[in-house]
């Protein structure tokens, strides 16, 4: 089976457990306004264009078959001198993927790590990532989700993943339709099932200024995960201006409705008064 | 650190007060530039008129005294005199001793005045001259010690004056002597005009007085702390009078734990002192070298990972499991091999014992690849007689460079000459030999070679691609061949990356310049190593390279060091260190270390730390040789912002994740550069 994965970083030392390698799977089903990996969202290999460093010699308009409307086909690449166009996901086999990151597992299990697969949205290529994971010798599995999948695929998730990484962005249905474009009601299901369940976890929580950072939010996140026996801890992600950074390369324009200005709230209380681990990363 | 090495530390490196002592006066050379003279009397004499002429200063706070006040050491030829050696010597560098490691340890023990015994005893009168010189040579340094006494008195310093009453002229029995001998000893080698030669294993030869002094109540360690940090201040305060490359290229390396001559390990209290030291001291003397091996506690690797945290740019580490067999192999002897140390950059050497010149030549690797490549791969037929090819075009390349290093002169050094084994017994200088006389051959542009060769693999014997049109398209510096430079850089393997295909290449080259030195002698009866180092060699050599296989265009640089081609798209520092790790580097230890550059914020917590460490070991247990870690800093950020054609692999960690610097949008770079420097400045 093949997938499409956008990028595979070594030595990711923020993404779980030990040192670790991160697979990015391409695509996902939110839009969420402070995504910061926009060449993740689109399910297919796409074009990406640096724009910061382009002089506008227009060397790669004269190789393209296709003006006003590109198909990824990576005829332009060759000829940008500066090296700035790049096709954002690369379809592999499962074997190669599998391979590949076997190959550096040594220095991985040595220091408690493993795999981490990410995205995009890596439930979005659920078959395939089940698939690579099968392949990996057992070798400390983690992945980094949305939790925004059918429940048969998280129950499989959950079998399978030695960690589940899963974003808690918003309690409030309305609010999350409106800053991530779905409905979180299968989110927090999954929530529940992992709090009740047996699969280690850890909650993130992207800090977003204006849109979940108050109270209120912490404290239904809190009471929610409160009891759960195979969380690990919460984490707490505050927004950072950079996260508009790869907009420009994807030909998207970064325009959030909150204030990028304001400086994220964080209260990490109603965790602490639950004894409930907590860290800000 | 202390308020008062605080204070120090403000004057020293910040202020830079202590300059205000230097004076415009110039040494007269016309005493000791006499036609009558010999060479070694020269020096000898210019050593004793340039001592005579300095003053003793002893700065506000400092404990342990010697501070340059003449920033001039003319050389004891005239030019039309050195015009004349150099017509006819091979003259390397400078022309001066340079690149050793004395035996400081010896000396200290000792003390000068048995020193002079030991000439006594060893003149026999056919050599009255020589012996005579290393006289004048030590007792001018007696002298300067017991004017430096004088003035410290008469400054009310009777602490000093004490210490100097006793050191160097004789042994050292304190610890704080030991290191008041050493700043004397090592002041006075940059006095004789002798240049980077390195101050050793530090950590070792200190250790039995600090711990003679712990057991006798005289010092806590709280005290040798301080005394570290001091010695290390001292270090700093006339290197910017020290010749190099560049301003901070002065040799002042020192090089901590490791295996001992005797075969056990050498990691002490010092060791972890000198480190705690670098890091609160933050300054770029002395340049700390770690020597690890496999069984190495993580805990030490942790300490120098927050060492390299700190973005100085070391420890460097050493890799005694590779280092030790690969001198021994060489021909050194257990002892020697087990004591070796590291000269100013990173080649191997051995205190007290070797007149090595570890750099005095280079194999240009991408120089020779690409010329068979032009010159005939439009006759080869296959990889094995290309590789063949390559091999011969190595073994013609050493030996013109061997054949080349004939007629050496090396000035005298009477001074350093009694630091070295045998100089006083035989009455030699170390600038003509000592116990080892091997030639160090650096080897350049590694990965750019073995990228070619896997270029030429991949395009012409796997795709048929016409060699002329490769040629062609390297002839042109591929203008119109856009779409066949994308297939050399992003279609072929490259070396980096853990595969085998472009890392095999490598192993065969390395393997090839190994075998290529192998029994050849030089005329100082020593032999030729092989190493990975470039040191300035890369420069020159990518100046009349051209465009290479590996689709470098002519105007890019090469690699400096044991690392990657600049360019290459890599997968991580985990695949770089499989890869780096592949050749068998017992055979090619003449030094070069690879290159690996984080950005600090990769060091955000402590858990990272370890990580980090285990990343350094992995390195050592793979068989890696030796190592620098870079915190990647603002200057290259904005250099990158002008050339991101050099930096695509320079990542920075932007929020809860990270990204190629050069892809992202300006303002997002200036924002990073913005909180670097922050960082940098808090």
């Amino acid at each position: 089976m093949e997938g499409v994965v956008f990028d595979i970083k070594e030595f990711a030392v923020f993404d779980g457990p030990g040192i670790r390698t991160t697979v990015f799977m391409k695509g996902c089903p939110l839009r969420c306004q402070w995504c910061h990996n926009p060449e993740g969202l689109r399910p297919e290999p796409q074009l990406t264009v640096s724009r910061a460093a382009c002089t506008g010699c227009g060397e790669c308009l004269k190789h393209c078959p296709t003006p006003g409307h590109c198909t990824a086909c990576g005829r332009c690449v060759p000829f940008c001198r500066l090296g700035l166009r790049r096709i954002a996901g690369r379809r592999m086999t499962a074997e190669a993927l599998a391979e590949k990151l076997l190959r550096g597992r040594a220095l991985l299990e040595e220091s408690g790590g493993g795999f981490t697969f990410s995205g995009g949205e890596p439930l979005m290529q659920w078959p395939f990532v089940r698939e690579v994971i099968a392949l990996l010798d057992g070798v400390h599995c983690a992945v980094e989700t949305s939790a925004y999948a059918p429940d048969a695929v998280f129950r499989e998730v959950m079998d399978t993943l030695d960690l589940v990484m899963m974003d808690v962005k918003l309690t409030d249905p309305e609010k999350h339709r409106r800053f991530t474009g779905v409905d979180n009601a299968p989110i927090l299901r999954h929530l529940d099932m992992l709090c009740a369940g047996s699969t280690p976890f850890i909650v993130r929580m992207p800090l977003i200024p204006g849109v979940n950072d108050e109270t209120a939010h912490f404290e239904a996140v809190a009471a929610r995960v409160a009891g759960a026996k195979a969380l690990q801890r919460v984490e707490m992600l505050p927004y950072h201006k950079t996260a508009g950074a790869k907009y420009g390369m994807v030909g998207l324009e970064y325009k959030p409705e909150f204030d990028v200005d304001r400086p994220v709230r964080i209260d990490t209380g109603p965790f602490e008064r639950r004894k409930i681990p907590v860290v800000t990363l | 650190m202390t308020e008062r090495i605080r204070a120090l530390r403000a004057l020293i490196v910040e202020r830079k007060a202590h300059r205000a002592f230097r004076r415009e006066t110039a040494v007269d050379p016309s005493p000791y530039r006499r036609a009558e003279l010999k060479d070694f009397e020269r020096t000898a004499l210019r050593l004793k008129t340039f001592l005579e002429a300095e003053t003793p200063v002893i700065l506000p706070e400092e404990r342990i005294a010697f501070l340059r006040t003449l920033p001039d050491i003319p050389g004891i030829y005239t030019d039309a005199e050195w015009a004349e050696i150099t017509k006819d010597h091979y003259i390397h560098e400078q022309g001066r001793v340079c690149n050793l490691s004395p035996d400081y340890e010896t000396v200290i023990r000792k003390g000068l005045r048995a020193v002079l015994g030991e000439i006594d005893a060893a003149d026999a009168g056919e050599n009255r001259a020589y012996y005579d010189a290393m006289r004048t040579s030590l007792f001018a340094v007696i002298a300067f010690a017991a004017r430096y006494a004088e003035a410290t008195r008469a400054a009310g310093r009777e602490d000093i004056a004490r210490v100097l009453d006793k050191v160097p002229a004789g042994p050292a029995e304190t610890f704080l002597e030991a290191l008041q001998s050493l700043r004397a000893l090592h002041f006075c080698m940059w006095c004789e005009g002798d240049y980077h030669n390195t101050l050793g294993r530090f950590d070792r030869y200190m250790l039995p007085y600090y711990r003679r002094d712990l057991a006798a109540g005289r010092i806590t360690p709280e005290e040798a702390q301080e005394l570290i940090e001091e010695f290390f201040l001292a270090c700093n305060r006339d290197s910017d009078l020290y010749t190099g490359m560049q301003q901070g290229d002065n040799g002042q390396s020192i090089v901590l734990a490791g295996m001992t001559p005797e075969g056990e390990d050498g990691y002490n209290e010092l060791t972890d002192m000198c480190l705690t030291t670098s890091a609160e001291l933050m300054v770029i003397d002395p340049k700390i070298n770690l020597r690890v091996n496999g069984r190495t506690p993580l805990s030490l690797f942790e300490k120098g990972t927050r060492l390299t945290r700190l973005g100085l740019g070391f420890p460097q580490y050493e890799n005694d499991d590779v280092v030790i067999p690969g001198l021994m192999r060489l021909g050194y002897e257990e002892r020697d091999a087990r004591n070796y140390v590291v000269a100013a950059c990173w080649e191997f050497i051995v205190p007290g014992a070797g007149m090595d010149i570890p750099n005095i030549g280079a194999l240009p690797f991408a120089g020779v690849v690409n010329r068979v490549i032009r010159e005939k791969l439009g006759e080869i037929r296959d990889m094995d007689d290309l590789k063949t090819a390559v091999r011969e075009a190595i073994f013609a390349e050493v030996r013109r460079i061997a054949a080349g290093l004939k007629n050496l002169y090396v000035i005298p050094s009477p001074y350093l000459s009694v630091f070295f084994e045998g100089c006083v017994e035989k009455g030699r200088d170390i600038a003509s030999g000592c116990k080892y006389n091997n030639y160090g051959l650096h080897g350049t542009g590694l990965a750019t070679a073995a990228d070619s060769l896997a270029a030429v693999e991949e395009m012409v014997f796997r795709r048929g691609l016409a060699p002329e049109t490769l040629i062609a398209a390297m002839d042109a510096d591929f203008e119109g061949y856009d779409e066949l430079r994308w297939q050399l850089k992003n279609e072929c393997p490259k070396m980096g990356n853990d595969e085998d295909a472009a890392d095999g290449l490598a192993c065969f080259l390395l393997d090839a310049f190994a075998d290529a030195v192998e029994g050849l002698k030089n005329e100082r009866g020593g032999i030729f190593r092989a190493g990975t180092g470039s040191a300035m060699y890369y420069i020159w050599h990518a100046a009349d390279l051209g465009a290479t296989a590996d689709g470098r265009t002519a105007a890019e640089p090469l690699p400096a060091n044991y690392a990657p081609a600049l360019n290459t798209r890599l997968n991580g520092p985990a695949s770089l260190i499989r890869s780096f790790t592949k050749p068998d580097l017992t055979r090619v230890v003449n030094g070069g270390p690879l290159t690996i550059e984080f950005h600090d914020s990769v060091f955000r917590d402590g858990e990272a730390v370890a990580k980090v460490a285990r990343l350094v070991r992995s390195f050592i247990e793979g068989g890696g040789h030796q190592l620098q870690l870079n915190t990647v800093n603002r200057d290259r950020m904005l250099d990158a912002q002008k050339h991101p054609e050099n930096y695509k692999n320079l990542i920075v960690r932007v929020w809860g994740w990270s990204g190629y610097f050069v892809e992202l949008d300006k303002c997002y770079q200036d924002h990073i550069i913005q909180r670097v420097e922050l960082t940098a400045g808090a």
